[in-house]
């Protein structure tokens, strides 16, 4: 924290502008003898979508919870917009634009779907720690309440979420991930146990997203996953494996060996 | 420990240097200044003991605290009241029979029975919510409180311990010496010494068990990962009450001993709940060396404290918890999680 | 940072009407409440009015100071009481007492506020090291800080006065009312423990109330939202501790003393009893379970003799019940309250998070 602590604030800003959206250097994350991630480098430009593949235990979701700091990596650095975040507890590099949904729906099962989406918004704004209940022009609470309408939730807005259904919750861990303006947003298996419409609609709402918003997407859903990405990152055991085009991938020979001809959904 | 000392340069140091005036000021004789500025030796030297055997007591309570919370996730705050059963126990069958021995055999059966009934009455149906648990063993240790008042009345209690354990031995350990050059030695009651004997003795037996046995792997796999525990097709409901009245038969166990060295009234239970959770708190959730260290720290701090600054010898206690949870809120000796 | 441009609510008038019209619907039953106890002065002795309406309304705040971080923010703290005793004790020490000797007489406009920041700072630190560690720690750690705090106040003589405390404290005289004339003060306490449950209720809605559901809820997607977990919880302290301080004031002026009885583990301990049995779910349930720990407190003695028991046996009688609600009723008596009334009619508490 101190070297952050010393860096200068110009120094901070200007390089925000030009670098990419995620740079990962060298990243190594140790579970005792384990090793889930062994020097991962990656980096995604600002607005890039990219997928992330692999099979279970290739590192997917380690590689996320590393960049959004639930845990520290062994070694290596995360650069975010330009900034180097590895120290940065997690609440601080939401606090610089990156958001992630789960794989398993992490949502607050005792408040209701309005409120989930309105304490989304609030965390990274400076109203986090109000006293004062919103008013009902409240511009948070408008976002709040748009969110809830784009991820087609508005019916069931003052029900408690621990009563909606599955799809409806993926649906609401998009909606809090979108909550207040994000840069960069990381989805672990959005599309995991939702039905053929609900992934069409899924598809559509990540290809409508904003252009300036870029994302990294865990899918093993490989319709979802080649349609809305622009460059694919295979992963296995741990390393990168592979990265190029979705059609380069496809096309690939030991990709489809390993993955698509597999037998692997 | 050599991993230690080559990670920790200057924490081994440290140690190192108060390991050793300690040594000195327990061994040598205390020259003139010492005794002016610190008191006399002899006085240090009773501080000193009544710390470490007070540390046995407490380890006898916090050992089975530890053990019930480590493997159950259950904050049992009626172990005070399990402490002081124990001592009631220990009296009747002692006073009645006049085999001080059997009264331990008779608080540990009766009071490890309790724990059993609890187990299958109270805690078996209230699986995995902690919090109920935890308020549940409030309300008993409320009933179990008043019962004994009534039962017993506020008196005070002690046992009485056999011939062959009463009285003062001289120990090798020099307080002063006379004008004419003749050493004067610490004499001290020999029923702590053996008191502590028991806990050393104890505890190592259920750190072997634990670490040695199949059934102390299977409890030791139950406090790291419960499901898992289950998972292997082990039947947990069982090992559970095990747990539990082992537990609470060490409680038992330690009202007996309580009872002899100090005494038993109403208020105890509360006194051994709260030495047992700061115990558990210094030394580490679920760890029985945890439990050792900490009941270690505690009765020294508790007996030096009363002899060097009495008014204060609570605050220094509590000081040495919240530095513990300030610096490493899992406690000494307990492994990462918390 | 392309945070959400928002007006910042701060500036924004309080009176406005909140998001949601959650208050909008009073019920009837809160008017006839409300009523009663603005009206008991006119029917009730002082005896009713201070030892029962006031005693249980004050343990209503301290535990309502409980509720408002176990229901919201689902941590048990057990130091609530002592947090009141601080407030209580320096108000004495601060302030006027019979103990010339250690009283610094500091007029009570100065000893009262100052008294309340010490609490609240205390209750601030305890929160930061009890947060340190989560779940069910929080209930050990902060039985620990109470337990310390009683020995501590009994040993020490030189500012706490040891076992004897102090006595003769009295309410003073301000805005040219006596609050020392047992009217006087019913209304005092009334109006206190009033505001502190409006409070705790428009809290909750509030971004930092919700903050602190949510955090109870799933810490660990708080923090990926951008909340700081700790900062929340240890705010939550703040907030809490604040309730007990002004409750801890008035107890010593109602009891007139304050010592270490009044900070001991067992009054520590009934606090978390008087929560739970009420209710956690709901800052109501504090007061209902503090009428209740009241009465029969007040009553039970002659009951339990009039049925040839002891009136000792009275911490039986409050250990069993306690034990029947634990078992029958985890939402203490409002939840059995609500499962009555959603067999017949709606909820009939506002604000209450029922499924709509």
């Amino acid at each position: 924290m101190s070297a952050v602590a010393t860096r200068s604030i110009a120094e901070r800003l200007s390089s925000a502008g030009t670098a990419n959206a995620l740079e990962l250097r060298g990243v190594t994350k140790l579970f005792g003898a384990l090793a889930a991630l062994t020097d991962i480098s990656l980096s995604v430009s600002p607005g890039e979508r990219r997928a992330v593949l692999g099979s279970n235990g290739a590192g997917k979701t380690t590689l996320f919870n590393c960049i959004t700091g639930d845990f520290l990596p062994t070694s290596g650095t995360i650069r975010l917009f330009g900034e180097d975040v590895t120290r940065f507890p997690a609440h601080e590099r939401i606090r610089r634009g990156l958001r992630r949904t789960y794989q398993i729906s992490q949502l607050f099962p005792g408040l209701s779907v309005l409120d989930n989406v309105y304490l989304a918004c609030c965390g990274v704004s400076r109203s986090r720690f109000s006293f004062i209940r919103p008013r009902r022009d409240d511009a948070l609470l408008a976002t709040a309440e748009q969110l809830t309408e784009a991820v087609h939730l508005r019916d069931v807005r003052d029900i408690k979420v621990a009563v909606l259904s599955y799809g409806q919750q993926r649906q609401l861990e998009i909606a809090l991930a979108l909550a207040g303006a994000p840069r960069f947003v990381l989805f672990d298996e959005p599309a995991a146990g939702l039905s053929p419409t609900e992934r069409r609609e899924l598809v559509e709402i990540l290809t409508n997203l904003p252009g300036h918003m870029g994302f990294i997407i865990i899918e093993h859903d490989m319709d979802v996953a080649l349609r809305v990405a622009e460059r694919v990152t295979m992963m296995h055991n741990g390393r990168i494996f592979k990265e190029g085009l979705p059609e380069e991938i496809e096309a690939d020979p030991e990709v489809q060996a390993l993955y698509l001809g597999g037998g692997h959904a | 420990m050599s991993a230690f000392a080559s990670r920790h340069p200057i924490w081994s140091l440290i140690v190192f240097v108060a390991a050793a005036a300690l040594l000195w000021a327990i061994f040598a004789a205390w020259p003139p200044g010492m005794v002016a500025w610190a008191g006399s030796k002899k006085i240090f030297l009773n501080a000193f003991f009544n710390g470490i055997t007070l540390g046995g007591l407490y380890f006898l309570v916090a050992s089975g605290f530890t053990l019930i919370f480590g493997l159950m996730r259950n904050v049992n705050l009626a172990h005070g009241s399990l402490y002081m059963l124990g001592g009631y126990v220990g009296y009747e069958v002692s006073a009645l029979t006049g085999y001080w021995l059997l009264s331990f055999v008779a608080a540990f059966i009766v009071v490890g029975a309790l724990g059993v009934l609890l187990q299958l009455f109270v805690f078996q149906r209230m699986e995995g919510q902690d919090l109920r648990q935890t308020l549940v063993t409030i309300g008993i240790s409320i009933v179990l409180a008043d019962l004994m008042l009534w039962i017993w009345g506020g008196n005070f209690y002690q046992i009485l311990a056999p011939g062959w354990l009463s009285g003062p031995v001289k120990l090798p350990l020099v307080t002063a010496v006379k004008s004419n050059g003749e050493a004067v030695y610490l004499t001290y009651p020999v029923v702590r010494l053996a008191v502590f004997g028991a806990a050393v003795v104890l505890g190592v037996a259920v750190w072997l068990a634990l670490n040695k046995t199949r059934i102390g792997m299977l409890i030791r796999a139950g406090v790291d990962d419960r499901d898992m525990l289950s998972a292997t097709g082990v039947r947990i409901q069982r090992v559970f009450i095990l747990v539990f009245a082992f537990g609470a038969g060490l409680a038992g166990v330690a009202g007996v001993v309580g009872g002899t060295f100090q005494s038993i009234a109403p208020g105890e239970d509360i006194r051994f709940l709260l030495a047992s959770l700061v115990v558990v708190i210094v030394g580490g959730m679920g760890s029985i060396p945890g439990a050792a260290l900490g009941a270690l720290i505690i009765g020294l701090s508790e007996q030096l404290g009363s002899v060097y600054f009495p008014t204060y010898a609570v605050v220094l206690t509590f000081l040495i918890m919240v530095v513990v949870l300030a610096f490493r809120p899992q406690g000494l000796l307990a492994s990462g999680r918390t | 940072m392309t945070a959400v441009s928002a007006k910042s609510p701060r500036l924004t008038a309080t009176t406005q009407a909140p998001a949601r019209p959650a208050t909008g619907e009073i019920p009837g039953l809160y008017w006839v409440v409300g009523a009663l106890l603005v009206l008991a002065p006119l029917f009730c002795s002082h005896f009713v009015l201070l030892q029962i309406l006031g005693w249980a309304m004050i343990l209503g705040m301290i535990a309502l100071s409980l509720m408002f971080l176990a229901g919201y923010g689902g941590m048990v703290s057990l130091v609530q009481l002592t947090i009141a005793g601080i407030a209580g004790y320096l108000t004495a020490i601060l302030g006027t007492s019979a103990v010339s000797g250690i009283s610094l007489n500091w007029p009570w406009w100065l000893a009262v506020p100052v008294a309340m920041l010490v609490a609240v700072v205390f209750g601030t630190l305890v929160g930061a090291l009890a947060v340190r560690t989560a779940g069910i720690y929080t209930i050990m750690i902060t039985l620990a800080i109470a337990a310390a705090f009683f020995y501590f106040v009994q040993q020490n003589y030189a500012v706490f006065n040891g076992f004897t405390g102090f006595n003769n404290l009295i309410p003073p005289v301000f805005l040219g009312v006596d609050w020392h004339n047992p009217i006087a003060f019913y209304y005092l306490i009334l109006s206190c423990a009033a505001l502190a449950y409006l409070a705790v209720l428009y809290v909750a809605r509030t971004p930092f109330g919700l903050a602190l559901q949510g955090v109870r809820d799933n810490a660990r997607r708080m923090a990926a939202l951008g909340f700081s977990v700790t900062a929340h919880r240890i705010a939550a302290y703040s907030v809490a501790s604040l309730i007990a301080a002004v409750a801890g004031v008035l107890l010593v002026w109602l009891n007139a003393q304050v010592s270490p009885g009044t900070v001991a583990v067992g009054p520590a301990i009934d606090i978390l009893i008087i929560a739970v049995v009420g209710g956690i779910g709901h800052p109501i349930g504090a007061f209902i379970g503090a009428l209740i720990y009241v009465i029969l407190r007040t009553f039970a003695l002659d009951a339990l003799v009039a049925v040839g028991l002891s009136g000792e046996r009275f911490q039986l009688l409050i250990g069993l019940g306690f034990l029947i609600i634990v078992f029958g009723s985890p939402d203490g008596l409002l939840g059995l309250w609500t499962k009555l009334q959603n067999r017949s009619q709606r909820g009939i508490l506002p604000d209450r998070e029922v499924s709509r």
